[in-house]
């Protein structure tokens, strides 16, 4: 039961991450390399925020803003010049934030370890069928999955969701159509942004915040984002579901052998189906 | 895109007496080990070149290239018992072979998926060899005493020995790359980047002139961590990680893609950069991010790219 609640915990956290790297591509065609930074600096902004509030929903409200105004002005800044250029330049870009991205926040906190301690309303583990579950856990399940459903409905169903879809079918014709495609796609990599953030925020209490943190969850989240499609929010909810009750599972039995299998995963993927299970013809550019 | 020929034999020649006269004029050992990195650097830069800025593939798997090569020397010297000049050898093989490996696989997508695959190839090869070939790669913690060469009754233990050791396997790479380049080999390949489809319609065999060109990038990348391996007495799977991917790419950027010496160029630029920075302050590799960043969205086609006159200017390609 616990491996399965711990799965899932895993999945909705991999599909907040995948979801705002998933969008970035979907709608603005960049490889975004430096979503993992931006999931770590998601994290320690609130750690940051706990330590001078004492409160993780303060930060958990706080902190993918703060990151979300960071991604507007990566975009604003660097991204927009070279969007007519070859795809290329933008994976060198995003990967350049990196370098940048983890010298900050060395230089803010160092090198060692940090700590986000689980809110006091999720520390007592609960007894679900029979067995003791980590609230938290189920904290993560339940946000996870209101979140999801905002921005299915936000991107899918709201007016502003058919803005955005239509500039990314065709930037020119929702131009004509005088959309200010420019402040779209700054909004687009903005709620990206805050979305890997959201996911740091959510994961702090979990794992320990540290600079390598980016890295591991990056090539989870382009396993989740290729298996379920480049730019489909439906595929990133089943392959997050099918990689984090995987991973979930393989912790439980096969520890050492987690990483391969992701990799191999990925391998697999991008070997059979490189566009995906979930692609929309034309999408994935 | 060259810097226009006579200019940079000039600046070639210059180069080469400078590089030649270094031990003589200096005789800091810092400085010694600055240049003999810049050489090593450059011998993967120039073949990374090949296939990024020739044939138009960003490959982020060329550490697992560049470790193969370092490993191969390393255990075929004291594993096997060769000696230096066959071990050299053998890994610029392991290289080329690794490439041959990584490009069946990797080929057979392109664009952005050949990144992310030759990159989740290459971490592969890197978490094997931290974790599941410790027996052979001393696990994380590396192997130490990588020997080097014992030639003509020469001291290569000796840093000025070995970098004038160096300098000769350099220039060998550089010149037989200057030709592949000049080849129709090498045009094959800028035609492929300019237009796959035509190329194609052409009659070249577009996925073997890749593979080739990956493979002979690859014999670079493996020369250039043995000879690595074999500066530093030590290799460990640090060589492997995605980061030093970054490193030769960053290197190669900053230079010029493309162009035969711009990817050298970047590489001592990076050098020299870190060195100076490094001592100026130990958040070195951010300043440089953002020197990176500020080379994509101003100078696409590096700084060798300044020199190319006007009507190249603007993207590399």
């Amino acid at each position: 039961m616990s491996t399965i609640v711990i799965g899932l915990s895993l999945s909705f956290l991999l599909f907040l991450l995948a979801a705002g790297l998933t969008l970035i591509f979907g709608m603005l065609g960049v490889i975004n390399f430096a979503h993992g930074a931006l999931y770590m600096l998601g994290a320690y902004i609130c750690y940051q925020i706990v330590q001078w509030t004492g409160s993780f929903w303060i930060g958990l409200a706080l902190a993918p803003l703060v990151v979300a105004g960071l991604g507007a002005a990566m975009e604003r800044l660097a991204l927009k010049p070279v969007y007519d250029r070859d795809h290329v330049y933008q994976l060198l870009l995003t990967f350049g934030f990196i370098l940048v991205i983890e010298e900050a926040v060395r230089l803010v906190w160092g090198l060692d370890y940090k700590q986000v301690p689980t809110p006091d309303l999720f520390s007592q583990p609960v007894a679900l069928f029979g067995s003791q579950i980590p609230s938290y856990r189920l904290f993560i399940i339940v946000f996870g999955a209101v979140v999801s459903a905002l921005l299915f409905l936000v991107i899918d169903k709201s007016r502003y969701g058919m803005v955005i879809r239509a500039t990314s079918s065709d930037s020119d014709m929702a131009e004509t159509l005088g959309i200010n495609v420019s402040r779209v796609r700054t909004f687009v990599f903005a709620l990206g942004s805050g979305l890997a953030a959201l996911g740091g925020v959510v994961a702090a209490p979990l794992v320990p915040i540290e600079l390598g943190m980016g890295f591991s969850v990056i090539i989870d989240c382009f396993v989740v984002v290729i298996i379920g499609g480049l730019g489909s929010i439906r595929g990133a909810i089943f392959a997050a579901l099918l990689l984090g009750m995987a991973r979930a599972l393989g912790f439980t039995y096969a520890a050492e052998w987690v990483d391969l299998i992701t990799f191999s995963l990925l391998i697999v993927t991008l070997l059979t189906r490189p566009a995906g299970l979930f692609s929309r013809k034309g999408r994935a550019a | 895109m060259t810097i226009s020929s006579r200019l940079g034999q000039l600046i070639m020649a210059a180069v080469i007496a400078g590089m030649i006269l270094v031990p003589l004029i200096s005789r800091s050992e810092e400085s010694l080990n600055l240049v003999s990195l810049i050489l090593i650097w450059g011998l993967f830069a120039v073949g990374f070149d090949l296939i990024f800025g020739l044939a138009g593939m960003l490959s982020f798997g060329h550490a697992a290239l560049f470790g193969a090569g370092g490993y191969a020397l390393t255990l075929l010297m004291t594993k096997a018992g060769l000696g230096f000049m066959p071990a050299l050898a053998g890994a610029g093989l392991a290289g080329a072979a690794f490439a041959f490996v990584l490009s069946i696989l990797a080929l057979r997508v392109s664009g952005l998926f050949f990144s992310l695959l030759t990159l989740a190839l290459a971490q592969l090869a890197y978490i094997l060899a931290s974790t599941k070939l410790r027996a052979f790669t001393g696990g994380l913690d590396g192997l130490p005493g990588v020997p080097r060469p014992e030639l003509f009754g020469l001291d290569f233990y000796d840093n000025r020995t070995f970098y004038y050791f160096l300098i000769v396997v350099f220039l060998v790479g550089l010149a037989v790359m200057a030709l592949l380049r000049a080849s129709p080999f090498g045009k094959a390949l800028r035609a492929i980047q300019a237009n796959a489809v035509r190329a194609d319609q052409i009659g070249f065999n577009v996925q073997r002139l890749r593979q080739c060109a990956f493979m002979i990038s690859g014999a670079y990348a493996g020369v250039a961590g043995a000879l690595l391996a074999s500066l530093m007495f030590y290799i460990s799977p640090q060589m492997l990680h995605w980061t030093t991917s970054g490193d030769v790419l960053i290197m190669t950027l900053l230079g010029g893609k493309g162009t035969l010496l711009g990817p050298v160029l970047g590489v001592a630029v990076f050098e020299l950069l870190k060195e100076e920075l490094s001592q100026i302050t130990q958040h070195w590799y951010g300043i440089l991010g953002l020197i990176f960043i500020l080379c994509t969205i101003l100078l696409p086609s590096g700084i060798a790219g300044l020199f190319a006159g006007r009507r190249d200017k603007g993207d590399a390609r």
